[in-house]
């Protein structure tokens, strides 16, 4: 059985269609990544995914059940982590964890059981009874993911667990979600952070304009674009590189400056590299490191979206 | 397990649910200042204004003064607390929960019927204590108390369904309806003395079976026999429930 069967699933409000024909599956004990730019569908497919928006056309199945038919069902499998921090901040964390058990009708027993635990696996047992309004960034953060999983969900839903975190929240996090996975929890995970897809997920989905323009592992989806290869170069003194000068090197269709280092884009990686040395000579420049990189899931998000956020602004490259 | 056995199982989860949510907005919107101003003090300067100078009867002023403060205290907990969770998106935990939404509104009505039967008694102390006014028939007081708290902490409800994170919004639209209520359901002006054009309003507005059901707690008499008084305010929750139900669906498409 899928943990979630996504079928045909569209979605129209007034003129615009949110979603077309969105087919996916999500096998158990998957960490499943969702990725697309803003207004690409993502939240308008987690709405429906989770029973509060109805879909136009098509199905959708959590653990065979559908989630419009038989929604309340369909829930209770389900832990739900949104992309804000939403705690009542007027609650104390043990009381936040308590309201969300009751109501996920969790008896009595088990939900201090389990409030106790999670408060514990996520560095909050500390402050069990303060008021969360003074509460950090990260400690909410930290209090929403226990939340979710106040019912021991078979599913959980991640609406970007860790963007903008400190370091230690982040870690707790990560963590947290390799231990579910092992546990054989099925977690889908919405997130702009593509390299946190890259390392999490089995798969990903990426969804671009209503549409799911590729599904696949991490690793597949970069061999589809096997021309996205690039050198990184570091040179000394680099304030006598110009990018403008290494877009000249023969093959090289792109160049990225990345902090004190140079990527450069291209099909031919050995073929530019005697460029680059060529160059370095020329300049009285050293070369004082030189990477090889393959396509980054980022460059495969890059190139089935047609955006390029790394340049000026938003541009289209295909 | 048989299927009924299975559906009371399910109605108990539901109660409890809706009692969690209610127990939720207690611990946090009851003691907000501008439930105090809405649910307190407002009905009582409301009341003071054209009720102080009058000569009243107390079994009239009474059952008006709490009639009121019900309409007001009962309907101003959603209005602020629903708006504010939608800022917050904790009203997303609610809709995203295992539970119908029939029972997030009846957890949301919980709150306001209990923060307003609380207030009801001081106007009905005060009413004993300081005016000497006994209560008669604690059966019509009882119901009265009930019913009209229920009902317009399900008025409440049902305004705040309206998609805004502004609770000044809604309680705008609330007060057009609840102000006009005031003059056309029998509070300062009774009921037999109403115009016969007035009647038509007259009989639309949940407060006047309220206050006529207070009133008999009071006066002994009711413009209305008290089982329709009954009839009508279940009536009125009723629809209160099942259109909020639908405007909650609607909006959060």
């Amino acid at each position: 059985m899928y943990a979630i069967e996504a079928l045909s699933l569209s979605k129209r409000f007034g003129n615009i269609q949110a979603l077309s024909g969105v087919d996916f599956t999500v096998n158990e004990g998957e960490t499943f990544g969702f990725l697309g730019p803003n207004g690409a569908g993502k939240t308008t497919t987690i709405r429906i995914l989770t029973g509060i928006s109805a879909p136009t056309e098509g199905t959708a199945r959590i653990f065979g059940r559908d989630i419009v038919r038989d929604t309340i069902a369909a829930r209770r499998q389900m832990g739900i982590v949104h992309e804000t921090s939403n705690i009542y901040t007027d609650l104390s964390a043990w009381q936040n964890l308590m309201f969300t058990a009751e109501l996920y009708n969790v008896s009595r027993k088990d939900r201090e059981k389990r409030g106790s635990d999670l408060l514990e696996l996520f560095g909050l047992s500390e402050r069990r009874d303060d008021k969360t309004n003074g509460f950090s960034k990260g400690m909410k953060r930290r209090l929403t993911l226990a939340m979710g999983l106040i019912n021991h969900p078979r599913l959980l839903f991640l609406d970007e667990p860790t963007s903008g975190l400190d370091v230690q929240s982040n870690l707790i996090i990560r963590d947290v979600i390799r231990e579910l996975n092992k546990t054989g929890v099925t977690v889908f995970l919405t997130t702009h952070n593509i390299e946190e897809a890259n390392l999490a997920c089995d798969r990903v989905a990426i969804i671009n304009r209503g549409h799911i323009a590729a599904i696949d592992s991490p690793e597949r989806l970069k061999h589809t674009i096997r021309s996205v290869q690039s050198i990184e170069v570091a040179f000394e003194p680099v304030s006598l590189v110009r990018v403008d000068d290494l877009e000249q090197i023969p093959r090289v269709s792109e160049v990225r400056k990345q902090g004190d280092k140079f990527r450069l884009i291209t099909e031919d990686p050995p073929g530019v590299l005697d460029g680059v040395m060529e160059y370095a000579k020329d300049h009285h420049i050293r070369v004082i490191s030189v990477n090889t990189l393959g396509p980054s899931l980022e460059d495969v998000f890059i190139r089935l979206t047609g955006l390029d956020i790394r340049t000026k602004g938003v541009k289209t490259v295909d | 397990m048989t299927d009924l056995e299975d559906q009371c199982g399910q109605v108990c989860t539901e109660l409890h649910a809706a009692w969690a949510i209610a127990k939720k907005d207690i611990r946090i919107y009851y003691l907000k200042p501008n439930m105090i101003v809405s649910g307190m003090l407002f009905p009582l300067f409301m009341f003071l204004a054209f009720a102080v100078g009058r000569p009243a009867d107390p079994t009239v002023m009474i059952p008006g003064l709490i009639a009121i403060t019900i309409l007001f205290s009962a309907s101003s907990i959603e209005p602020v607390s629903i708006p504010i969770e939608r800022r917050m998106k904790t009203f997303d935990r609610l809709l995203s929960a295992p539970i119908s939404l029939h029972t997030v509104v009846l957890g949301e009505s919980m709150s306001g019927f209990l923060y307003s039967l609380g207030i009801a008694f001081v106007p009905l102390i005060a009413g004993i204590l300081l005016f000497q006014t006994p209560v008669i028939g604690i059966a019509p007081l009882v119901a009265g108390l009930l019913l009209t708290s229920f009902c317009f902490a399900t008025m409440g409800t049902l305004f705040a369904a309206y998609p805004t994170e502004s609770p000044g919004d809604i309680m705008s639209m609330l007060n057009l309806v609840r102000l006009p209520l005031i003059f056309v359901s029998g509070i300062f002006i009774p009921l037999d003395q109403i115009p016969q054009i007035g009647h038509f309003i007259t009989y639309l507005s949940p407060l006047t079976y309220g206050n006529d059901l207070i009133h008999a707690a009071f006066a002994g008499d009711t413009h209305f026999n008290p089982i329709v008084d009954i009839v009508m305010l279940l009536f009125f929750i009723l629809v209160f429930q099942l259109v909020a139900n639908r405007l909650y669906k609607k909006f959060n498409e």
